[in-house]
């Protein structure tokens, strides 16, 4: 199918898809950055501050390279006892996890190269279900699931594509 | 805030000023370098991760060497330790080879299984380091009875990991709120609980490839790698939940009431982990000639429900009760009807008023039979920061001569000792009227 032929709905749909893709990646990924700032305002009793680790507020939210977190620690440590995990595997993951979805939301969203950005994030997803399918996450690999069918389609109506930076590939 | 990393980078960004050439000596001593302490870390799983991130944040620490019989665990703590310093620490299996071959150490953080705190507690003090033992002192009270007397021997500082006793929260509760102002009046009864899910319960499991080799197993005092993994459900190694969870809390009894208990009745069972050597549901009754007078106190920690408000330990006296917990969300302050009333109390920050809980509809016949519901209060402020780091803070800042422990090993041995009796008296059934030689040293 020629992009002449696409219709104006077609043309609306592949640009939804891509933007909630897109979107989806590029949070998802940011938020690997997410952490706590402390709070530094103390408690005051009888007017007077009385602990400066005793604060009114626990935390607030804030992006930090610091941060960075690719697969949560709780979900490492279950890893920990999967036969079937290879721990290099999952360190190589944890780090690149994070900085990829930015790239690929960035890349999804600019239109750049959309059929090898999708299929890079389709194949992280199938990444993500794998380790999920291991520690019998049911309802983590439906959900992922649901991901990679939107994926699927993105690529499938890939020829609707329009507003893009870089066409090929 | 600023924490460790923070602290690092700042000291760079000075150095990159110049400062290096113009005043070594005095940037030196501004980067507390002076005063930094030598750390061995013992023992790198879970718990001694959670002191590492903790110990992260402190400034002037050096993590000079690491030892962990698994080296999952020691090459993951010393890649942790890499990250925060720069540098790789040294690393050893064996605790005998580090404290033969690390010179210009100051200081141990012990955070091995239970069994071997003991006899890596004493090696650390009689190498002439300061120790941080995490709690229970040991899984046998004359394990824990050879600390005392090994810190004494040794003159060397020892806290124990009984972190509560420096969290700001604990200590603005007692000093100001029980002990100043009295909000609980007489307290009669105390009440705490760590309930935890049966998900949370579950043996742990490893990855074969990971697998320690026997030998090495068998020379630690482990038979597989199963109970290398699950010590904690092994009597030769572990005091068993009431110890794991419940030694939390009921060290904050004894210190908040200011004496010993006199007698334990307890009650356990194998209720759904059949083949586990520990108990798994635990529910034992304190009773305590305090000085105010006697107070009962309930204690029960159960593997196989999160229901019921997860851990907490309350407070209950005829004017109000206090109910606290290392989680915020689960404090809170009643207030009887009958007692003086806390506005002035509220007025000055001591503690917050909640909204008054609805009135029970007048047509339920129940209702009036019952007391009317309290008013309640909150405390104020929450803890700023990991929940070990003001106790590592407090003896950190003792082994540089700034601060008194707040948990010594005699005063942990005062408060674990009667816990070592609450699994015998559940095995047996019966009561245990404590004689002085069951909670001496």
């Amino acid at each position: 199918m020629s992009e002449k032929n696409s219709t104006l709905g077609q043309v609306f749909a592949t640009l939804l898809l891509r933007l909630w893709l897109g979107i989806r990646a590029l949070q998802t990924g940011v938020e690997k950055f997410a952490g706590k700032v402390m709070s530094d305002q103390s408690v005051e009793v009888d007017g007077k501050a009385y602990d400066p680790d005793l604060t009114e507020v626990a935390s607030t939210k804030a992006y930090a390279l610091d941060n960075y977190s690719g697969v949560p620690a709780a979900l490492k440590e279950t890893f920990k006892g999967e036969p079937l995990m290879m721990n290099w595997a999952l360190n190589i993951f944890d780090k690149v996890l994070g900085p990829a979805l930015i790239i690929l939301g960035i890349t999804i969203l600019l239109g750049v190269a959309n059929r090898v950005s999708l299929l890079i994030l389709g194949l992280i997803y199938v990444g993500l279900t794998w380790g999920l399918i291991l520690i019998k996450q049911d309802s983590g690999v439906a959900w992922l699931g649901i991901h990679v069918v939107m994926v699927a389609m993105a690529l499938n109506w890939a020829n609707h594509n329009r507003l893009c930076i870089l066409k090929k590939w | 805030m600023m924490n460790r990393r923070d602290f690092l980078a700042k000291g760079s960004t000075a150095a990159g000023a110049g400062l290096v050439l113009a005043a070594p000596s005095i940037l030196k001593a501004a980067d507390g370098n002076n005063d930094k302490i030598n750390v061995a870390l013992i023992g790198m799983g879970k718990q001694g991760r959670v002191l590492f991130e903790a110990m992260s944040n402190i400034p002037g620490l050096h993590f000079q060497a690491v030892c962990d019989i698994w080296d999952y665990n020691l090459k993951g703590g010393a890649g942790k330790v890499r990250a925060l310093q720069g540098a790789m620490p040294n690393t050893y299996t064996d605790i005998d080879d580090l404290l033969e071959k690390e010179k210009g150490l100051d200081v141990a953080v012990v955070a091995t299984p239970d069994f071997w705190h003991s006899p890596h507690t004493v090696k650390c003090l009689e190498a002439g380091l300061d120790v941080y033992c995490e709690k229970m002192m040991s899984n046998t009270i004359e394990g824990a009875r050879a600390i005392v007397r090994a810190t004494e021997k040794s003159g060397k500082l020892c806290q124990i990991g009984h972190q509560r006793r420096s969290n700001p929260r604990y200590r603005f509760t007692l000093d100001h709120l029980i002990n100043n102002n009295k909000v609980c009046g007489t307290i009669v009864n105390i009440n705490g609980q760590w309930n935890r899910a049966l998900k949370s319960s579950q043996d742990i499991s490893y990855n074969k490839r990971l697998t320690i080799d026997s030998e090495r197993l068998s020379k630690y005092g482990f038979k597989d790698m199963h109970q290398f993994m699950n010590w904690r459900f092994y009597r030769d190694l572990s005091g068993g939940p009431i110890s794991d969870l419940g030694a939390h809390q009921i060290d904050v009894f004894g210190w908040f009431l200011n004496c010993k208990p006199k007698s334990v009745y307890a009650s356990g069972g194998n209720d759904y982990f059949k083949t586990r050597e520990h108990f798994d549901n635990v529910m034992a009754i304190f009773e305590y000639d305090a000085p105010q007078g006697p107070v009962r106190a309930f204690y029960q920690v159960l593997t196989t429900t999160s229901a019921g408000g997860g851990f907490y330990e309350s407070f209950m006296g005829t004017d109000g009760t206090v109910n606290i917990s290392e989680m915020a969300s689960s404090s809170a302050i009643y207030r009887e009807s009958t007692a003086p009333e806390w506005e002035d109390l509220v007025r000055r920050g001591y503690m917050r008023k909640k909204p008054a809980p609805p009135k029970p509809a007048a047509s339920d016949g129940v209702a009036s039979y019952e007391s009317a519901a309290p008013e309640e209060y909150t405390i104020p402020g929450v803890l700023n920061k990991p929940p070990h780091q003001p106790h590592l803070e407090n003896f950190f800042a003792s082994v540089r001569g700034n601060a008194k422990l707040n948990c010594d090993a005699r005063h942990a041995f005062e408060s674990e000792a009667p816990i070592f009796w609450v699994n015998p008296s559940a095995l047996k059934k019966e009561p245990i009227v404590f004689t002085p030689e069951q909670l001496q040293v």
